[in-house]
């Protein structure tokens, strides 16, 4: 399986490189070419939501922001693994609370809901050389659901 | 009279509801201007709201979350928010979270404002 890795240094810039990354593989057809429209589109969804996390909370401290996306196409689903230089969290943690803070038609707080919805095989952790690593699977066969409670 | 924030331009239909143009994105980097626009139509007797996703790629959920903000706003006083001309990407958004149970949404821009007139 073909590894595409791209790193990403500026966070005021982040998003927009990202989404110009999304563009260009969806124009050149190739790396996602097994893939459905909508599986693209929630791939990048679901990326940009740990990426939007990364811009608005994560603690780098003194250093220098580096983060890494690795896409992995297999079939009808794409493995992504992120890893970034920050201090990191406890995810399962922030999930639970979310969960359980979520009010019918909430304004804040369905970001990590979200990326956790959207995806399979979901795996946070810390790496031997201190780097923070989601990982997670994107796949066509799946119809996932955040329930958003509406009343 | 056409007003365009940074982002949105927003269009009367009639005294009490507008088209909002979404544009490239609606995300955690301008969900707040959203809010500020959307607010001040409120203030100033707008009830019905059509989001007109034409041109839109990017649809996170602190976009999502101005948009409840808004439906919450102006649902109880019979005000309306509805979706148009949705983009791929903004339903991908809607399916994942179902918010087609909530908001209804219409072909085209067009479409929408024959039935909010």
């Amino acid at each position: 399986m073909e590894i595409t890795r791209q790193s990403f240094t500026g966070l005021d810039v982040v998003i927009d490189e990202l989404h110009g990354l999304f563009e260009s593989w969806e124009q050149e057809g190739a790396l996602l070419s097994h893939l459905d429209i909508e599986t693209i589109h929630l791939f990048r969804l679901a990326v940009h939501e740990w990426f939007a996390n990364l811009v608005q909370y994560a603690d780098f401290g003194t250093q220098k922001p580096e983060v890494t996306l690795d896409v992995i196409p297999n079939g009808r689903r794409v493995r992504c693994i992120i890893q970034d230089n920050s201090a990191g969290f406890s995810l399962l943690d922030r999930l639970e609370v979310q969960k359980q803070a979520l009010k019918p038609f909430p304004e804040r707080g369905m970001g990590l809901l979200m990326l956790n919805a959207a995806t399979e095989a979901f795996d946070y952790s810390e790496t031997n050389n201190g780097m923070q690593r989601l990982e997670f699977t994107v796949s066509s066969d799946a119809d996932p659901c955040l329930n958003i409670p509406f009343s | 009279m056409q007003a365009t924030t940074m982002n949105f331009s927003i269009e009367p239909v009639t005294h009490d509801s507008v088209v909002i143009r979404v544009g490239k994105a609606l995300d955690f980097r301008n969900a707040a201007e959203f809010k500020a626009a959307s607010q001040e139509q409120v203030r100033n007797g707008v009830r019905n709201f059509i989001l007109d996703f034409t041109n839109t790629g990017i649809l996170d959920s602190t976009g999502l979350g101005s948009i409840f903000s808004l439906y919450r706003q102006v649902s109880p006083m019979s005000g309306q928010v509805v979706f148009a001309s949705v983009s791929r990407p903004v339903q991908v958004v809607v399916q994942l979270t179902r918010t087609y149970k909530v908001f209804r949404q219409f072909p085209t821009v067009d479409a929408a404002r024959d039935t909010i007139r």
